[in-house]
């Protein structure tokens, strides 16, 4: 049996705003390559400021956290900005560009990487197919429906061919269907071998999308259930 | 394929925005600053010209009354040592009696009675022309020996040049007060693009852009909108240089506009530019990359 690479590694991991409130405590948490992992926990259990460490959004205040071999806590603007072009982030709002077409919104990791038009334009095409919105190339997002621009979402964390994917909530606005679909996509990314960390407190979907589920209660964590698919 | 009317447009990096009613305004505002600061030194460009070419033909009239006629000799000879005076020229009452009536529109006036009353007049050609002022001085003392009098609206203009080094020292210090209100006037709409385009900035930095990357747009829309403006500037000048033709023709000024068209315009890039670089000083996203 091969054995899997660590992506994300953190002991004793800790983090205080700078308002004296304490986020996340003594943290111990390996994940490695190619798993699907659920974040879950109750508002302010502390999943998104966890998720946000990951691509350096937030620094720890103490303990380790090293994220595709990068030291998060000591990590300078390059590092950092290294990391960030491995990961993709889906966001509960999903933070799409209003005034801009689908394809610009989807290009745009690739554009900040340094891509031509002529390599962007099959690229973008292909991962809009895999979300099967290849017809709205053209569209601009408010022309589309909720799932839809999560979908285009989606698309723009996996169009630069990330090692993880951050999910934070990424059904949290959607009804139930919308809501499978999207995970679906998701979970059909993570059997081409992309790490999926995703926030959620929609337990029920875990169901029919087994992962690993990592429960954090208060900031600290409280069950792993380090389950395989 | 992509639609004909579709153009992709990518943020960041060497890719400049589309201009918008912000940037048009802005650029006629700094546009019109420019012009007026051009005007100025185009204004000081003529007024230059102007008191120069009235130096190059300098002289001073020396006025001897009747009474004092016998001393006119000893007055040349005072007059014409004093140094910086080139040559001293004795102006007979009738010819100036004959300037006077056809000054006057050739009336019907005696010039036999007028020049009677004329005091003995002598023209005093100066040497240097920056020495101007002192020499009127000494050309003043020898004359008052003698009873004569100076004219003095010939010495006040002599001084036209000193009061023009001061009007340049005023020209520098208002280009540089409207200067920087230009740059901040650029800088406040840039400003206003960048928290309307705050979303665009705050993902590219999600998505690991490089600072340059995210800020150079907005510095290549100053350089833009600060070289439009000086541009435009420039091309609001020639009205003014078409309007005066004539008049600058008659006082012997010819302008040159085209020696203003490289500071407008490298001027107005400047000044874009820095307003840009004020703008992205504090740009701060949430997750901003923070060096621990």
């Amino acid at each position: 049996m091969s054995e899997r690479k660590t992506i994300i590694e953190m002991q004793q991991l800790m983090l205080r705003y700078p308002t004296g409130k304490v986020a996340l405590s003594g943290i111990n948490l390996t994940i490695e390559q190619g798993q699907f992992v659920y974040l879950t926990g109750e508002s302010g259990a502390g999943k998104s400021s966890l998720l946000r460490m990951f691509y350096g959004g937030l620094r720890p205040s103490s303990g380790q956290l090293q994220v595709q071999k990068t030291d998060i806590r000591t990590a300078g603007e390059a590092s950092v900005r290294a990391v960030r072009r491995r990961t993709g982030i889906v966001f509960q709002d999903h933070r799409l560009l209003f005034s801009r077409t689908v394809f610009e919104n989807v290009a745009l990791p690739l554009r900040v990487q340094g891509w031509n038009n002529e390599r962007l334009i099959p690229r973008v095409r292909k991962v809009l197919e895999f979300v099967r919105l290849d017809d709205r190339l053209w569209s601009y997002p408010e022309a589309l429906s909720g799932g839809e621009q999560q979908r285009i979402a989606i698309a723009r964390a996996m169009v630069a061919t990330p090692a993880v994917i951050l999910a934070d909530e990424p059904t949290g606005n959607l009804d139930e269907d919308t809501a499978r679909h999207v995970l679906d996509l998701l979970m059909e990314l993570n059997k081409m071998g992309t790490t999926v960390i995703m926030a959620t407190h929609d337990l029920h979907l875990l169901n029919s999308h087994p992962g690993r589920v990592v429960q954090l209660h208060a900031g600290a964590l409280v069950e792993d259930s380090h389950a395989t698919r | 394929m992509q639609p004909d009317n579709v153009r992709i447009h990518l943020p960041g990096g060497m890719n400049m925005p589309p201009f918008g009613v912000h940037q048009y305004l802005a650029l006629i505002i700094v546009a019109v600053s420019l012009w007026a600061l051009g005007s100025g030194w185009m204004g000081l460009q003529a007024t230059g010209q102007w008191v120069g070419t009235w130096q190059q033909q300098m002289v001073l009239h020396v006025y001897l009354p009747q009474e004092h006629k016998k001393e006119l000799k000893a007055l040349q000879e005072g007059l014409q040592a004093v140094d910086g005076v080139g040559q001293v020229e004795y102006m007979a009452r009738e010819d100036s009696a004959k300037w006077m009536r056809q000054w006057l529109g050739n009336s019907a006036l005696d010039v036999q009675t007028l020049s009677e009353r004329l005091p003995e007049t002598l023209l005093v050609r100066l040497l240097d022309d920056e020495a101007g002022q002192f020499v009127a001085d000494d050309i003043r003392e020898v004359a008052e020996r003698r009873h004569a009098l100076i004219n003095e609206d010939e010495v006040a203009l002599l001084g036209m040049r000193e009061v023009l080094d001061k009007v340049e020292v005023l020209a520098w210090f208002v280009s540089t007060l409207l200067a920087l209100a230009m740059a901040l006037i650029v800088s406040n709409t840039l400003r206003m693009i960048l928290l309307a385009r705050a979303n665009e900035v705050h993902l590219m930095r999600l998505l690991g852009a490089k600072e340059w990357f995210v800020r150079m747009p907005f510095v290549l829309e100053g350089v833009t909108l600060g070289a439009g403006a000086g541009l435009l500037a420039w091309l609001l000048l020639w009205p003014w240089v078409w309007g005066s033709s004539e008049w600058l023709e008659g006082s012997m000024v010819e302008l040159h506009v085209g020696i203003l068209f490289l500071p407008l315009l490298i001027g107005g890039a400047l000044l874009g530019c820095v307003g840009a670089l004020i703008a992205t000083a504090r740009l701060v996203s949430p997750d901003s990359v923070v060096e621990s």
